[in-house]
């Protein structure tokens, strides 16, 4: 992946919805146009980040999976 | 301006999906931007009752409590039916956790009418 994070965000193992509260504190965090990679293991991730940044308008800016892991790189945008 | 969700629980601690589901819904709706208020009517009142939620656990999702604190403080609002509380003799002052504001039937008139959606569970 040639995207380099300005963070980590590891929410494997939790349950929907506390992968995206816990993505939307920590976009909340960065500087605008830094990335957040926030690692997820339910599958539920996939569509549950693509609506999240489609609605609150940061941009979603690659996703992966490795294994049972599914990887996003999120860039706050404002 | 904000979209403004409006998401009504009706059942307690008897149901603990029904009970769950809305607040899990409410939770990622504050953090997509959308201002929130839930109202608590019928034996739903109960779930914003002191020593209540700590209780309430549905398969496959966060226990209630965890729910409950997340959402308010994301700035969730509660609005708890008044003759609801008080068919239930409870004490609307004491018997609520802080931000559930007891209020009647104008106040969720005008929650409903200048919401974005209503949510009914």
């Amino acid at each position: 992946m040639s995207v380099t994070p300005d963070q980590i965000l590891d929410c494997s193992g939790l349950a929907c919805p506390m992968p995206i509260l816990k993505t939307k504190k920590a976009v909340d965090a960065l500087q605008i146009g830094q990335v957040l990679k926030m690692i997820a293991t339910d599958p539920g991730s996939s569509s549950d980040i693509a609506a999240w940044t489609q609605k609150t308008g940061h941009e979603l800016v690659a996703s992966e999976q490795e294994g049972d892991k599914f990887i996003f790189y999120i860039r706050r945008t404002k | 301006m904000a979209e403004k969700l409006a998401i009504v629980c009706m059942s307690g601690p008897e149901d603990p999906e029904r009970a769950t589901i809305p607040f899990v819904l409410a939770a990622a709706a504050l953090a997509s931007d959308v201002e929130v208020t839930m109202g608590f009517q019928g034996n739903g009142v109960m779930l914003v009752k002191q020593g209540c939620a700590e209780h309430v656990f549905a398969a496959g999702f966060p226990a209630l409590k965890e729910l409950i604190d997340a959402y308010i403080e994301a700035g969730g609002k509660m609005y708890v039916c008044g003759p609801c509380v008080n068919s239930r003799k409870l004490d609307p002052q004491k018997d609520f956790i802080p931000g559930a504001t007891v209020v009647n039937a104008a106040t969720f008139v005008k929650l409903f009418t200048e919401a974005t959606n209503v949510l009914n569970y």
